[in-house]
């Protein structure tokens, strides 16, 4: 038997739970209701109903403009980031490189890193070196900061596998490469994937390097929507957000019937 | 089939020399168990056999031919795993293919025939699409073992293949590995702590203890004539009492601490402190008063159809099995019967 909670505690947890459904899931609500309003501003709760405002999205050259660059880099971002992250992964969990431990806290990093900062950085770093930032700049700095995504998920999934299966393929006559793609690189497959998924959202979304590395023509999708809200705000910025949370909700379903988000959901 | 040479092999693992110099020939097609304790190294030496684990000193042979710097991929061996090590992500007929697609053995047609034959052996046709999870233990147990015949390894690596396994399935399962040994005659080698396992399989048993060969022989000579007193202790539930051997009136006699006499067989050569080797099999437990030695009931563990009754002889612990129907209780004094020729000596 359980025993029973007290009342004070289970209210305590209703309240918690109410608070983060609140604050999580009604500025979506907000954004969704507002893409909708006839109202020539921003304005909640929407007055109207019209879908005029996804129109004009569709139509415009500067959103498509915006998300073809976004969708580029995060699918750049995507690949570079699931091959090293998931050859680091595997690299740090045999525990054979000399300061394994130290290279894992160093893969990790990002996470705790300021963006700011680490845009900045990159900022003056890619125009001392090469000059003009370019969609590469955005590929590569979006990778860094995707990274421990990959590693953590692809970690999650390693420390779960049989060791032994490594040696069993050698008994077998597997050799190296053999080895790797038989054996190893299928047993990382499902953190694999869900690193590649946590990779291009999180470069769909980034805002704070896109916003410094940015010049004419190289405008991702967040940076427009921020710039669009800036100097001319009208309901079309939460028309296109509303997209945005449309096509995230319907990848995390895909790759939830796939996988199974929550394995990878505590550390 | 192939017979195996290991010469002086030595192991160290930083400064702990965990193998002290094993020598062993085990024939073609012969069936060897490595038996002995948790870290005696008998898993270690297989490992060796197998290629996973470097020699620090000695060389393996297989058929004659050098191994020792092969890795396992370039030996002509198969090794099935505690844990089975299937691949998750195959299916059963894939997992027992994987050994003949990574060797390149044989065209596709002749894999697929392979495959089926060996599933077939183990009796598994039927779940051949299935994924090793949807198995139970002893499927899971079956498809390791197809794997690791489909190949016609040169020899065969057991490290303990049973020991995951519930007890009637584990009876089954000894029982099939000897038919398939007789079968198919593969060299094997198999490593288990179980010395039940070990007699019933092995046609040479090497006990080993501490990093090394403690004593080898067949099952029975091994049950029957221990060499030392690990052997006697870990092969059968085998009572060691010390005692001093002397030269009684008509042959030899021990005595034990508290002065009892026990008489020997004729055979029993050696002379002063000794241990004594009384299996559980060969006491006879009578009531106080009866021909032998005096002893007292310490404690009683009913087992259904026997009784285990552990007595105080002087001043050891003895284990005895009796019939359920012979019912003593805790403290009273019992006699124990056993005949000279049953009494193992061990010069101590």
């Amino acid at each position: 038997m359980v025993r029973a909670v007290p009342p004070a505690l289970r209210i305590a947890a209703w309240v918690f739970v109410a608070a983060t459904a609140l604050f999580l899931l009604a500025p979506l609500v907000v954004v969704a209701g507002v893409s909708v309003s006839e109202s020539q501003f921003i304005a909640f709760p929407p007055d109207g109903l019209t879908l005029r405002w996804y129109e004009e999205v569709l139509a415009s050259d500067a959103y498509l403009a915006a998300a073809a660059l976004s969708l580029q880099v995060a699918v750049l971002v995507t690949l570079a980031a699931t091959i090293v992250g998931g050859a680091a992964a595997i690299a740090l969990h045999r525990r054979r490189l000399p300061g394994s431990d130290a290279l894992a806290t160093a893969f990790l990093s990002p996470l705790v890193l300021p963006t700011i900062i680490y845009a900045i950085g990159m900022l003056m770093l890619w125009s001392a070196l090469f000059g003009p930032v370019s969609l590469l700049t955005l590929a590569l700095s979006h990778t860094v900061i995707a990274l421990p995504y990959v590693v953590r998920t692809t970690l999650a999934v390693l420390a779960e596998s049989d060791p032994f299966l490594e040696e069993a393929a050698r008994t077998m006559g597997a050799g190296r490469l053999q080895r790797l793609f038989h054996v190893v690189v299928p047993q990382c497959l499902p953190g694999l994937a869900a690193g590649a998924f946590f990779a291009f959202n999180i470069s769909f979304d980034e805002a704070v390097l896109s916003l410094f590395l940015r010049k004419p023509g190289l405008t991702t999708l967040p940076v427009q929507i921020y710039g669009q809200l800036e100097f001319s705000p009208d309901p079309s910025v939460a028309a296109v957000s509303t997209i945005m949370i449309g096509v995230t909700v319907l990848l995390i379903v895909v790759i939830d019937r796939l996988l199974g988000l929550q394995r990878f959901a505590s550390p | 089939m192939a017979q195996v040479t290991l010469r002086d092999i030595r192991k160290s693992f930083g400064n702990v020399e965990v193998l002290h110099g094993i020598s062993l020939d085990i024939a073609s097609g012969e069936f060897v168990s490595l038996l002995g304790a948790s870290g005696c190294g008998k898993t270690t030496l297989l490992r060796i056999v197998a290629g996973l684990e470097s020699v620090s000193a000695g060389s393996v042979a297989i058929d004659g031919r050098e191994v020792t710097p092969l890795p396992p991929e370039r030996r002509d061996i198969a090794m099935m795993f505690q844990s089975y090590a299937l691949l998750p992500h195959l299916s059963v007929f894939e997992n027992v293919r994987f050994p003949l697609r990574m060797r390149r053995l044989g065209s596709r047609e002749a894999q697929r025939d392979k495959v089926a034959a060996a599933l077939e052996t183990v009796q598994l046709s039927h779940l051949a699409d299935r994924r090793p999870r949807q198995l139970s233990g002893g499927q899971q147990q079956r498809v390791a073992l197809a794997r690791a015949i489909v190949s016609d390894p040169k020899v065969l690596l057991l490290d303990e293949p049973l020991s995951n396994l519930d007890a009637r399935l584990r009876e089954e399962m000894q029982v099939e590995l000897i038919e398939l040994h007789r079968r198919l005659g593969l060299t094997t080698l198999f490593v288990t702590h179980d010395q039940e396992e070990a007699l019933s399989l092995s046609d040479r048993i090497i006990l080993i203890n501490a990093g090394r060969i403690e004593q080898q022989g067949r099952p029975e000579e091994i049950y029957a004539r221990p060499a030392t007193a690990f052997a006697s202790s870990f092969l059968g539930s085998a009572n060691l009492v010390p005692a001093t051997v002397e030269q009684g009136d008509h042959g030899p006699v021990a005595l034990l601490a508290d002065g009892q006499r026990l008489p020997l067989a004729p055979e029993a050569t050696a002379r002063g402190p000794a241990t004594l080797v009384l299996r559980q099999e060969d006491l006879m437990l009578q009531i106080a008063g009866s021909e032998g030695l005096r002893a007292t009931i310490a404690t009683r563990v009913y087992l259904g159809g026997r009784i285990r009754y552990v007595l105080d002889l002087a001043g050891s612990r003895v284990s005895v099995l009796a019939p359920n129907d012979l019912v003593f209780r805790r403290g009273d004094d019992v006699c124990l019967a056993i005949r000279p020729q049953a009494v193992g000596v061990l010069p101590t």
